[in-house]
């Protein structure tokens, strides 16, 4: 089985955590920056996961035939679970906020949503 | 008494938010008292875990499941965290008396679940000594903050709620690639564990790192770039809320941020954070100042002030020495009681005379008195006039900073008391000596929460020393990191 370099996995990883925060920065529409915030979690957890990775070891399951030598480090893999649901709660909570604020504006340009300023 | 039943500091609120669905049916004063007791039992364990790390000192070490660090999760309150963890359960003590008066728009019962998973959140980042628990704790924090500003359900609190999540989102990804570059170089989370191996670690990889993880809880911190959402926040969410921000979610933030930092302090690299944090902190204390001064809410003047006060505090932690540490300590007890003081005044005048612009304000001296007496208190203190507590610490927080040789961050700080001064006098102004009304009859419950806390206020103005050596102690508990690890049972695992 032919497994990429490991620093194809860093090079993604970062590449979506910037394509997000591009999204963020200049997207108006505040569907797609939530859309980049998305993107760059995904990257965020995969970057994660690649830390744990070592070189042709299995998933850190022992079963027969797989002992603790032969796996992968489990923790990021821990840390990526908590982050990946945090990262939905996030994105729930930040899609109601949004419906409310269509209701009350009509729109979602963030140019024309400035009411609180000063 | 065993110190693991500390570990109720974060079960109570946990267990208390999840009985709330239960107890819905009977009624909002129900859930309201219900929400009171909880934080009076929280205030009365927080008192006693304050009592026993200051008569023993020695930190109590909870162990999660009986793991021993760095295998498990611990919860390490020393003297910091006991003082904070007991700061945090009084302030949202007395938010809940608050709620009876504040909060009318329903669901109350959702109000009282975040209530109390915000009080669980903070109180855990304060406690933790885990990395990756502090990033869940800080979570805990953030998102039930983006759903207590989004309350109000006015497109302004949307608003407000939404320019906090999506900055908080991008902060809290920052940080966990700071975890994972930490994490990837030291094999470990736990932050005693992470203190004994940053010396060495690639200096480059740790500055990086350390970098991107105080820029994440510079957003929760309210720091200059990344505070943007502050303002919007503290005038789109509900009352006690907004007290509950400034009283102990930033210093929930500020605190993990100075954690973190002096863990790291071994790092080759270090001064260049710590000068990055100190220009962030100066312009922070400057910028919020003189947004502050052209403010016509007084909600969101307040606010400004709560942000310049917590770069003072950042500008403390920054410093790098122990004088600024202590100092910090100081400034967040002491900002902690007189924010709690003036959002809670300026909320009762809002809900009272229906809004917190300044017309609202004319003449409240002869309808309220004795808010407008404990708003006045509030704003003097705030200012840094001597007699009373902000005078002390900011007085340390400057002589900190010329030690240091930063002469122009002090001249900058000193120069935006100066702005401050104006806009808090302004108001006062326009209490006391302008409009006419007739006498509004005010709470008793408040007022005499007004009252305590602006008798606190003088106390500390006058006898400083005694708030002042317990600073101290809980500074050394963030400066000293040598004794920090030592505390911590470390099973010797790992690298």
């Amino acid at each position: 089985m032919s497994v990429p370099h490991i620093s194809a996995f860093y090079f993604g990883s970062i590449a979506l955590v910037l394509i997000g925060l591009y999204a963020i920065l200049v997207k108006k529409n505040i569907l797609k920056m939530l859309i980049g915030l998305s993107i760059m979690e995904t990257g965020v957890n995969l970057l994660l996961v690649s830390i744990g990775y070592i070189s042709g070891r299995s998933a850190p399951i022992l079963s027969e035939g797989i002992g603790p030598n032969q796996a992968v480090d489990p923790i990021p893999q821990a840390l990526v679970l908590t982050a990946i649901v945090i990262g939905v709660a996030t994105t729930a909570m930040a899609l109601s906020a949004v419906i409310v604020l269509y209701k009350r504006y009509g729109t979602l340009n963030v140019e024309e949503i400035r009411r609180l300023r000063g | 008494m065993n110190g693991q039943y500390a570990s109720l500091l974060i079960a109570l609120p946990l267990l208390g938010a999840f009985f709330v669905p239960l107890i819905k049916g009977l009624g909002k004063k129900a859930i309201k008292t219900y929400v009171l007791i909880i934080t009076a039992i929280q205030t009365g364990i927080a008192a006693w875990v304050f009592q026993e790390v200051y008569s023993t000192g020695k930190p109590i070490i909870v162990i999660a499941g009986g793991w021993k660090p760095p295998v498990g999760i611990n919860l390490y309150l020393g003297y910091f965290a006991s003082l904070f963890v007991l700061i945090v359960a009084l302030a949202s003590f007395l938010m809940a008396v608050f709620n009876f008066k504040a909060v009318d728009v329903e669901p109350i019962d959702k109000y009282a679940m975040l209530f109390l998973l915000l009080m669980l959140g903070a109180t855990g980042m304060i406690a933790t000594g885990d990395i990756f628990n502090l990033f869940v704790f800080m979570e805990i924090t953030a998102i039930t903050a983006y759903a207590l500003t989004a309350y109000n359900k006015t497109g302004e609190a949307a608003e407000a709620s939404l320019k906090y999540m999506i900055l908080g989102g991008i902060g809290s990804s920052f940080f966990l690639i700071g975890v994972a570059l930490i994490y990837g170089a030291t094999g470990t989370l736990n932050m005693a564990q992470i203190a004994q191996l940053a010396g060495h670690i690639n200096p480059t990889v740790a500055q990086v790192g350390l970098a991107l993880i105080i820029f994440g809880l510079a957003v929760e911190a309210e720091l200059f770039p990344l505070n943007a959402w502050a303002p919007d926040a503290y005038q789109a969410s509900p009352h006690p809320v907004t007290a509950m921000f400034s009283a102990f979610v930033v210093k929930a933030g500020l605190y993990a941020m100075a954690r973190v930092l002096y863990l790291m302090s071994s790092v080759g690299t270090w001064h260049n954070v710590l000068k990055l944090l100190v220009v962030m902190a100066t312009l922070t204390v400057v910028v919020a100042e003189f947004s502050a001064l052209r403010q016509r809410n007084v909600k969101r003047m307040i606010a400004y002030s709560s942000i310049s006060q917590v770069g003072l505090i950042a500008l403390a932690f920054a410093l790098g020495t122990q004088a600024g540490v202590d100092a910090g300590v100081f400034q967040m007890i002491n900002h902690a009681i007189i924010k709690v003081l003036l959002f809670l005044g300026v909320g009762y005048v809002a809900i009272q005379l229906g809004g917190a612009e300044i017309e609202n304000f004319r003449g409240l001296g002869k309808r309220m008195p004795v808010t407008a007496f404990g708003i006045t208190v509030g704003a003097f203190a705030a200012v840094g006039i001597p007699l009373f507590n902000i005078f002390w610490s900011k007085l340390r927080i400057i002589l900190a900073t010329l030690q240091v040789g930063y002469t122009w961050a002090a001249f900058l700080v000193l120069g935006a008391s100066v702005v401050e001064a104006v806009y808090y006098f302004r108001l006062i102004h326009t209490i006391w000596f302008e409009g006419e009304g007739e006498r509004i009859s005010e709470s008793i419950p408040l007022v005499a929460i007004v009252v305590a806390l602006v008798i606190l206020v003088i106390a500390i103005g006058i006898y400083p020393n005694y708030l002042w050596s317990i600073s101290q102690k809980a500074g050394s508990d963030i400066f000293n990191v040598a004794q920090y690890i030592k505390n911590v049972p470390l099973m010797g695992v790992g690298a």
